[in-house]
């Protein structure tokens, strides 16, 4: 009998479809490219006119390909130090499924799914990240609606309805951190109602965030535990195939503008120029669609790394709000070195506006 | 140009001799390649399972159960680091295979069972969702979850339990491939010779063309370097099918070569997959036929000269004789290699001389009775044949010494393993007590069946052991060694017909009390004896016990001791228990109804001694499938390579028979003359390596596999293979006559002169 080529390295390969993939020909972080034998058309494919449904979006999404669940957040600890967190989980499907179908039995192990959990803090200009991998309908990664609920292994956000909080425990070896999330407000669609298109051609994602989340909690680092609060900015993102071939990476950030506008912009960066899209939403939570006649984005500085030149200073500029900001990560090495390493620092925001966000840098490097 | 064109007319002359070099070479590499895949897959199989079991720590279930999905969930979800293992077996050829989930082992961090996901790709690992497929088509399977060594605490409801999949394979899987290369390098240098052989004749043939080149004003230089091109041309068309049919071959020999692991390291190995063609062989392959056929014209010609005269001959006899001494006192597996080496280049070296000289002495006293003048002719003719066919006759002797060997130690072993399966396989029926499972009530519940048989409980567990009295002791000193712990209670007469290599008088009433019995590995690794006293510490209890006898265990490497059940300390932990029993006139079914009551399980492993013996044999017989496999080709190819050298050679002796025409012998005369002759070359040849052989067996049986293996086993000939061989032998040789007789007929020699 012949064994499937590489198990692992297949499986890892089509985990990591839901990352990055620097320099892979046929698309950013492999999402243009057709992984395994289940042909791209066995998924739906969001399109302009979907709608977003609470609080079913809040779980996974079987039919579709790739989805994840994002937090970032700009703390400061008790003596006003910044710092950074992130945790983000994906899901891949190998196999779609209708979204109220039966899952597999667990015993057969099955692998219609695999889930990736990445979770990292920034701090004084270190960076500490983790990488977790699982199979999906086995029992110890999962997402739920209502309450919501991701876990993969011990790493778990739960939400507790009757506190209007939700919690985040992750452990990443000598550091761990125990976060309360509240102030979870409605959810802000991007886009087209939440239609997020990602290319000229009509590839795009449904997305939407929560983008003034109030968090509090504990960090531990080595020895030390420090006392933390601060901003947060949740993202829930989910497709089939949601970027085009051609498309080498992106450039994201997520800002909080001290005026109390928050800011969602990318960049996908294509073999002739880029697709530019965002949102620009005010204290209320109204957005307004940003496409790329509205926004300029820039890399100004670069900085040489192990793993590569990345953009670590930019120039964002949007006449039309009076926008014209240089956005900067702190001093360091903030790439997420897991199976295919990304950068995904804080940064700060100076000029008209001034600030605290995330960006997040993908297909740089080696 | 011209250069060119002279070098390729001889072959132009003589197409035949270079279908045999271009012939010995695709041979020499499919034999190489298929050799070098199978025991790379064996290194890489070994290492890989070896790496495979090295988590040694698996979750067991307080309540006996068995682990499931749940369970892993549970753990993990706990922030426990556990990663499922599911073993399933299939039938031989496929045999075991290990279904894993290389995305739960990123946990393990570095000590990631197999060394990272990526190294548990390929045989024996598959996905584990493919193996869950393979369990539920009915194969049976077992899930494992393992864990780290030293993991945080479990939560309530589970323990932590060692996780062998076997013994520690690093000693003996080094002996085992140290064979497999020493196997390899002798096959490398039959090849070699049969290379050079037909090389050699082919040079001897253009040594005129070469002075006459010479002579036009060519260098000698200039002639060997086109030589050296030639050959290289020549080399790298050949190794090229040479190559492509060894992989086949090893593709072919692969499929049971998983089993022979195996069996003898109790390691699950899944051979078979497909490679990249074994380029690096094929290198070797080059450079071996490009430095066997130019060493002539590298070695300075006196070395060469002085090989076959009498300081030589005095060279190669000593080493010979040093190699017999070192062979017998060697106290390294090494060592032995290299005096085998010495002994083989040794009789390689004497064997065509010895055997021209035997002709010539024969022809001597046959010529002085002069009554039969074409027997002298004969043997004058086989002395000359001696010396210009000593490579191959040489390989062939190598080869044969070789199949003697291994199919003397193949069969002994058979005969010697049916037998000790026999005396362990003597209970009808085999049961595994169930983790957590009360085996104290079901031994008493077995105790009171009326009409049951002969039945004992298994207690296997580990024990470490060191010398009572004697610090001194040659083989343990000081040393306390961890051993495997073979308890049977109550010691049943189905263990008392076992043959022990040694033992005192009534040792198995002597076992009763305080005493021990040891396994051959033991007694060998450690020069332990019958009548040696040692400290045994078992769950921290430390007690003294007299070795009363030492038992042959065969296939394993590991030490074991064996003792009563009734001496085990309470605090003693078992690692597996089972019952071996003869139901007598107890029904099987009844028995089996009684222990799923007892142990609340109807989920019972039950052995039937036919599965259990007819699984054995079947596993040994594929043990040594590879072994057989590569002495035979190997002798193959050398039979082939005589075939085609006698062929070769015997046209160049045309002349001599059509003499024997001009002489008035008719032509049925002299093709009689040519079978006797052809036959009594390659019979003579098998008579000269049989004493090879035998001594062969000998070092195999009685010094290689006590020092690889760590036990031994009788030696025993066997005559009736020799026959075999010998009848191989005259098939080649007739075959030699029939193809001069053809060549005569081309010439048309024989009709020339017929009367």
């Amino acid at each position: 009998m012949k064994i499937p080529t590489g198990v692992s390295a297949g499986i890892l390969a089509v985990v990591l479809a839901g990352c990055t993939d620097p320099g892979n020909d046929t698309g950013f972080a492999g999402l243009a490219q057709q992984t395994g034998e289940v042909e791209q058309s066995q998924f739906q494919q969001p399109e302009p006119g979907d709608t977003l449904a609470f609080p079913e979006d809040w779980g996974p999404h079987p039919q579709h390909r790739i989805e994840w669940w994002y937090l970032t957040a700009n703390l400061e600890t008790r003596d006003g130090k910044p710092l950074g967190l992130q945790w983000t989980q994906f899901r891949q499907a190998l196999k779609p499924r209708p979204a109220n179908a039966e899952p597999p039995e667990a015993s057969g192990w099955p692998l219609d799914a695999a889930w990736m959990a990445h979770a990292a803090v920034s701090f004084g200009g270190e960076h500490w990240f983790e990488e977790k991998l699982a199979r999906g309908d086995v029992g110890h990664a999962g997402a739920k609606a209502d309450p919501l609920q991701v876990w993969l292994d011990d790493w778990q956000l739960v939400s507790k309805p009757d506190s209007g909080s939700w919690y985040l425990q992750v452990e990443g070896g000598d550091w761990r951190y125990n976060l309360r999330l509240s102030n979870i407000g409605k959810p802000v669609p991007h886009g087209q109602n939440g239609f997020s298109a990602k290319s000229a051609s009509g590839e795009g994602s449904m997305y939407f965030s929560l983008v003034d989340l109030r968090i509090e909690g504990t960090v531990t680092l080595g020895d030390e535990t420090l006392a933390v609060s601060g901003k947060g900015w949740f993202d829930r993102e989910w497709s089939s195939q949601f970027l085009k071939a051609g498309q080498q990476g992106w450039d994201w950030f997520a800002l909080h503008l001290d005026d109390g506008h928050k800011l969602m912009a990318f960049r996908l960066r294509e073999d002739q120029g880029a697709f530019v899209s965002g949102s620009w939403i005010n204290a209320e939570g109204e957005v307004e669609t940003l496409n790329g006649n509205d926004i300029s984005l820039s890399p100004l500085n670069w900085q040489m790394s192990p793993q590569g030149r990345v953009p670590v200073k930019w120039r964002l500029t949007m006449p039309q709000h009076s926008v014209d900001v240089q956005i900067a990560a702190p001093p360091g090495d903030y790439w997420n070195a897991g199976l295919y390493p990304y950068w995904e620092s804080p940064v700060t925001v100076t000029g008209s506006h001034e600030g605290v966000g995330y960006m997040e840098l993908t297909g740089y490097g080696n | 140009m011209m250069l060119a064109r002279a070098f390729v007319s001889h072959y132009r002359r003589h197409p035949i001799q270079l279908l045999a070099l271009a012939l010995m070479i695709v041979l020499a590499t499919m034999l190489w390649t298929g050799v070098t895949v199978l025991t790379d897959q064996a290194r890489h199989s070994l290492f890989q399972s070896e790496d495979a079991v090295a988590a040694r720590a698996h979750v067991i279930r307080a309540d006996g159960r068995p682990v499931g999905v749940d369970d892993f969930a549970a753990l993990r979800v706990a922030g426990v680091c556990v990663a499922p293992w599911l073993e399933v077996q299939r039938p031989p050829p496929e045999g075991r295979v290990i279904g894993i989930d290389p995305l739960a082992m990123g946990c393990f961090g570095d000590a990631v069972p197999g060394g990272g996901a990526d190294s548990l790709e390929g045989a024996p690992f598959l996905d584990i969702s493919e193996a869950a497929e393979l369990s539920r088509e009915g194969y049976s399977s077992q899930l494992y979850l393992l864990a780290r060594d030293g993991n945080r605490d479990l939560p309530t409801g589970y323990t932590l339990g060692e996780f062998s999949m076997g013994p520690s394979t690093g000693e003996l899987a080094d002996s085992f491939l140290l064979n497999l290369d020493a196997l390899s390098l002798l096959v490398l240098l039959i090849t070699g010779l049969l290379v050079r052989s037909v090389h050699r004749l082919g040079v001897a043939q253009r040594h005129g063309s070469f002075s006459l080149l010479h002579r036009f004003g060519v260098p000698r230089q200039r002639i060997t370097q086109w030589l050296a091109l030639e050959l290289l041309v020549l080399t790298g068309i050949c190794v090229v099918p040479g190559l492509w049919l060894g992989a086949r071959l090893a593709g072919m020999l692969g499929s049971g070569f998983g089993q022979a692991l195996d069996s003898l390291f109790d390691v699950t190995v899944y051979a078979g997959t497909e490679g990249a063609l074994p380029w690096r062989a094929a290198a070797i392959v080059v450079f071996l036929v490009l430095a066997v056929c130019l060493v002539d014209w590298v070695v300075p010609a006196r070395w060469r000269a002085m090989a076959g005269q009498g300081r030589g001959r005095t060279i190669a006899f000593l080493m010979f004789l040093v190699g017999m001494v070192g062979v017998a006192l060697a106290a390294d597996l090494s060592w032995v290699f290299v005096a085998t080496a010495m002994v083989f280049a040794g009789a390689g070296w004497l064997t065509p001389g010895w055997l021209a000289l035997l002709a010539r002495r024969l022809s001597n006293r046959t010529g002085s009775r002069r009554d039969d003048p074409l027997a002298r002719w004969r043997q004058r003719e086989l002395a000359v044949m001696f010396r210009h066919l000593a490579l191959p006759v040489v390989a062939l002797q190598f080869a044969m010494a070789m199949v003697l060997a291994v199919q003397a130690l193949v069969t002994t072993f058979e005969g010697t393993f049916e037998t000790w399966l026999a005396q362990r396989l003597a209970a009808e029926f085999y049961v595994e007590v169930p983790t957590g499972a009360d085996a104290d009530s079901t031994a008493a519940q077995l105790q009171n069946l009326d009409g049951i048989g002969p039945w004992h409980r298994v207690i296997r567990g580990r024990a470490s052991v060191a010398m009572a009295n004697d610090g001194s002791h040659l083989g343990l000193g000081d040393e306390r060694v961890e051993v495997d712990l073979f308890a049977l209670l109550p010691i049943s007469h189905l263990v008392k017909t076992w043959t022990l290599l040694e033992s005192v008088e009534k040792p198995w009433l002597r076992l009763e009390s305080d005493s021990v019995m040891i396994n051959e590995q033991l007694a060998r690794r450690y020069r332990l004896e019958v009548g040696d006293t040692l400290d045994i510490r078992l769950a921290d209890t430390n007690r003294s016990a007299e070795v009363v006898a030492i038992y042959a265990d065969y296939g394993r490497p590991a030490g074991e001791i064996l003792m009563a059940g009734s001496a085990l300390p309470a605090a003693f932990k078992a690692h597996f228990q089972s019952f071996s029993v003869t139901p007598g006139s107890v029904a099987m079914a009844d028995i089996r109804r009684r222990l799923s009551d007892t142990w609340q399980t109807s989920e019972l492993t039950i052995r039937d001694n036919d599965s259990i013996r007819a699984l054995a044999s079947k596993v040994f017989s594929q043990t040594f499938l590879l072994t057989r496999a590569i002495s035979l080709l190997t002798l193959l190819l050398a039979a082939m390579a005589l075939l085609i050298m006698g062929w070769v050679f015997f046209t160049t002796r045309v002349k001599y028979f059509q003499l024997l025409g001009v002489w008035g012998l008719p032509a049925s005369m002299i093709r009689r003359q040519l079978r006797r002759l052809s036959v009594a070359l390659t019979l003579t040849v098998t008579i000269a390596a049989l004493p090879l052989g035998v001594w062969l067996t000998w070092v195999l049986v009685s010094r290689i596999n006590p020092l690889a293996f760590g036990w031994s086993l009788p030696m025993e000939l066997y005559p009736l293979f020799w026959f075999e061989l010998g009848v191989m032998a005259v098939a080649t040789g007739l075959i030699i006559a029939y193809l001069m007789r053809l060549q005569l007929g081309h010439t048309d020699s024989i009709k020339q002169v017929e009367p």
